[in-house]
């Protein structure tokens, strides 16, 4: 088994979020005995609000040999934290055909958000999975820019940005819906086991619980 | 990033690295897309600005005084055109609901459209060539007849005239221009400026106004057979019959309707009155009659009203402008009844202490205090109670209490369902303005009954609040007020216009303070502060600017700081154009799958720098465990 993660955010306001998805998981694999990398956006600047910026994470029953690459070269999970995203940048890049699955953040109908990939995206769609994670994580803050978090939080947050220790909870937040909906309709992690490393648990599981799959590439 | 001394290797040589012009030079954004970046798309939408929603015509207010700030006074008075036909008489006569809506006044003072109004108005009939001409349709061979030559019918006249109908205006007074000859003091509205309106109107040829008809009079053409004659009927009868005094004595010589008082005076007849008056009534006739009356008679005129003071229902302006001409008040009086001399005429009022109160129906019901009464020498009384019509042309499942009733278009229930009607005989003494009102709204629902489409309501509208506003661009400045003629020399003349036109310079200055609520003005500043050079001035959306879609980034600073609030934010995810979506591709990947590959070469120059390391390790570890530095 190999499977590439690439989270996909937005700098500083949903940084955090797309740091939690690929931290957690690739922390549950490891501690499910697989090989793991968790690598940060060395590419673009993580560090300017609303820019587009990645998280990765990969996990292998082999070890994992690739020097020198800090992206994924075949990411066949790809998570968006923002729907937006959706519009914006080929993520597709590298996903082997057909089996890309893409976990949307969104409260959309999946066929309003399916007409606005082209062609050679769809081609590599396996599976479209839509998440209302902003409506099912726990609400706090007020701003909808932070994304249910609040300034003084957002403070800190910048701090670990770029590669410091993390000053809070792991996986809490939108977080934890993205990576409930994430590992249930991909199958490869036990939902119990990457619960036990996500900080909000009921809103993981309600992500698990409650999420939308398209099986396109078995439709179409 | 230098690529200075740097072997680049060959997959990531870019084809356009150092050669693509920065983004802030011509055609860098459109080889550079960032692409569709944003949560938000800024987006130029234009709401209604109050004053413009305020208006019963409709006048682009916001239009026409960015004109005026721009000196463009033909193009405004254009803009007034296509509402109104006649600022003149508007800018003189009109109680601007414009400027009492205005969010200016929430900011400082409002806006002196009126005087600007007036202003452009005066500048339209001293050109040499009528404007209004511009632009006219043909005549399409069908013809309107209208009933009264007042505001409302000559407003459905010029609106139908310019939808390409003709009409024939019935004019039961003797002269046209209904009210505003017959109603208004010529010391608010020159017969002058009323004539050059009326000329102005009827050289659009195809208007005709036919005076001395008074419908369903004996021998005179009845409803029903305008209906048969004409391809559709506009009512606009206006209420110009004063209510009469129910008291003792109203039939005295010397006790005059105030309504009837201002018609003689309008047409130019003569009339004449004493110099002691008490004008009885508590609105603006009352004012107006007061004040016609002490041009006429040099004397002195008292307004006895049931209103308090601050109850009054005379224009606050006008109020002021009574009391310097020495306009006396009795506030919460009534008139008990009319004291007589031995041959009839009037020689003195009583009046009694009293306060306004309404019956049930709405209808003003006097409360007086009984033993307060108290005598008051007089010589004439003017009644200004209310106004009503004659009706008796109309059929009666068509009227309800003294006015023509309608429904939601404007249209009298009859058989032909041509008949529409407007301004005071609907809706009770009202503005000028909503007479010209109601009559733009029946040529355009009495085109559509013509040309068989549905009347159907207006549009909602989006009205601009203040608070939407970014008032940080405002600088306060004050009101221009518009100068008046003397209170000593316009006591004396009937024809010294009150109150005087803005110089050019006033009306700029007045003008320029708008705030443009919701409207673009083209101020430039989101063109300025963008700081991705992504509001374009070339390609003009809005009619100003437009904003690259695939470059702006949805920072929103263009929204934030757009003065008017014509900026708004839209989510991007509401836009539905799949085709239009482009996504941005770093400089990192120019092909497919180049962005994480490791390309041969490069493996190849890591392995033997490792294989370089491992080899100098081995060689310099000592078999004996010692190490040594090369």
């Amino acid at each position: 088994m190999h499977h590439e993660l690439t989270v996909w955010s937005r700098g500083i306001i949903m940084d955090k979020e797309a740091r939690d998805v690929s931290t957690c998981i690739a922390t549950a694999a490891r501690n499910l005995g697989y090989h793991a990398e968790n690598v940060s956006d060395y590419v673009d600047d993580p560090d300017r609000t609303n820019c587009l910026v990645r998280r990765y994470a990969r996990f292998a029953d082999a070890p994992i040999l690739d020097r020198f690459v800090y992206e994924n070269p075949h990411p066949d999970w790809v998570v968006l934290v923002e729907e937006t995203i959706i519009k914006a940048v080929n993520f597709f890049r590298g996903t082997p055909e057909g089996q890309g699955v893409l976990v949307i953040n969104s409260a959309r109908d999946p066929a309003y958000l399916l007409k606005f990939l082209p062609a050679p995206m769809l081609a590599r769609l396996g599976k479209l999975v839509v998440v209302d994670a902003t409506g099912l994580a726990e609400q706090r803050g007020s701003s909808p820019w932070m994304f249910v978090r609040d300034l003084s939080e957002l403070a800190f947050d910048r701090m670990s940005t770029e590669g410091a220790v993390e000053r809070l909870a792991i996986g809490r937040g939108i977080a934890a819906p993205l990576i409930g909906a994430l590992v249930a309709a991909t199958g490869d992690l036990p939902v119990e086991v990457v619960a036990e490393v996500v900080a909000d648990r009921d809103a993981m599981i309600r992500g698990a619980k409650q999420h939308t799959v398209v099986e396109y590439a078995r439709e179409h | 990033m230098s690529v200075r001394g740097t072997h680049v290797p060959e997959h990531l040589r870019l084809p356009i690295a150092g050669v693509t012009p920065p983004p802030t030079e011509k055609d860098g954004q459109r080889l550079f897309p960032t692409g569709n970046f944003r949560f938000f798309r800024p987006v130029y939408k234009d709401k209604t600005p109050p004053c413009n929603h305020a208006c019963p015509t409709g006048e682009q207010i916001q239009k026409y005084l960015d004109y005026v700030k721009h000196g463009r006074y033909l193009d405004g008075y254009l803009t007034i055109l296509q509402d109104n036909p006649m600022p003149s008489v508007t800018g003189r006569v009109c109680y601007h609901p414009c400027e009492t809506a205005c969010n200016r006044a929430a900011h400082d003072e409002p806006i002196g459209i009126r005087g600007v109004e007036r202003f452009l108005g005066d500048f339209g009939l001293n050109l040499a060539e009528n404007p209004a001409r511009q632009d006219l349709p043909p005549l399409n061979g069908q013809t309107v007849a209208i009933a009264g030559s007042g505001p409302g019918g000559l407003g459905c006249a010029y609106h139908l005239r310019r939808r390409g109908y003709a009409s024939v205006i019935f004019e039961a007074l003797d002269r046209p221009g209904g009210m505003l000859r017959a109603g208004i003091p010529a010391w608010h509205l020159p017969e002058d400026v009323l004539e050059a309106e009326l000329a102005k109107l009827l050289d659009l040829g195809g208007i005709e106004i036919r005076c001395g008809v008074r419908i369903g009079a004996p021998g005179q053409p009845a409803l029903n057979e305008l209906a048969d004659r004409y391809d559709a009927v506009f009512l606009a009868l206006g209420q110009d019959v004063g209510r009469r005094l129910d008291v003792d004595g109203a039939q005295a010589r010397g006790v005059i309707g105030a309504m009837e008082f201002l018609r003689e005076t309008g047409l130019g007849r003569p009339v004449t009155i004493g110099r002691r008056v008490l004008v009885i009534g508590g609105g603006n006739t009352a004012s107006d009659a007061a004040r016609s009356a002490i041009r006429l008679g040099g004397g002195e005129a008292t307004i006895v009203s049931l209103e308090a003071e601050h109850e009054l229902l005379i224009q606050p302006e006008d109020l002021a402008q009574a009391r310097d001409e020495g306009v006396g008040f009795r506030p919460n009086r009534a008139l008990a009844r009319v004291l007589t001399d031995a041959d009839g005429n009037v020689r003195g009022a009583v009046l009694a202490d009293a306060r306004l109160a309404r019956g049930e129906d709405g209808a003003v019901r006097p409360e007086i205090t009984p033993g307060t009464e108290t005598e008051v020498p007089c010589d004439t009384i003017l009644v200004a109670i209310g106004q009503v019509q004659v009706l008796d042309c109309v059929p009666g499942e068509a009227t309800e209490r003294g006015l023509i009733r309608a429904d939601d278009y404007g249209r009298i229930p009859h058989a032909s369902g041509r008949i529409f009607a407007g301004g005071d005989v609907m809706r009770g003494p009202s503005m000028v303005v909503d007479a010209l009102g109601d009559g733009k709204r029946a040529a355009r629902d009495i085109d559509r009954v013509l040309s068989a489409e549905p009347l159907r309501p207006d549009d909602p509208v989006e009205v601009m609040p203040y608070e939407k506003l970014n008032t940080a661009y405002f600088r306060h400045a004050p009101r221009t007020e518009a100068p008046q003629a003397p209170a000593g020399t316009r006591r004396t003349s009937q024809v010294t216009e009150v109150t005087l036109a803005y110089s050019r310079e006033q009306a700029v200055a007045e003008a320029d303070r708008c705030m443009s609520c919701g409207v673009c003005n083209g101020c430039d500043n989101c063109y300025i502060v963008c700081p991705d050079v992504s509001v374009l001035r070339d390609a003009r959306q809005n009619g100003h600017y437009s904003i690259r879609t695939h470059y702006c980034k949805g920072c929103l600073v263009c929204v934030q700081e757009c003065p008017t609030g014509c900026l708004e934010k839209v989510p991007e995810m509401d836009f539905d154009e799949p085709d239009a979506v482009v996504r941005m591709e770093t400089a990192f990947a120019p092909y497919e799958g180049a962005h994480a590959e490791q390309a041969p070469f490069t493996r190849q120059l890591i392995e033997d720098a490792i294989a370089e390391y491992d080899a100098q390790r081995s060689k310099s570890i000592n078999p004996n465990g010692q190490g040594v530095t090369p």
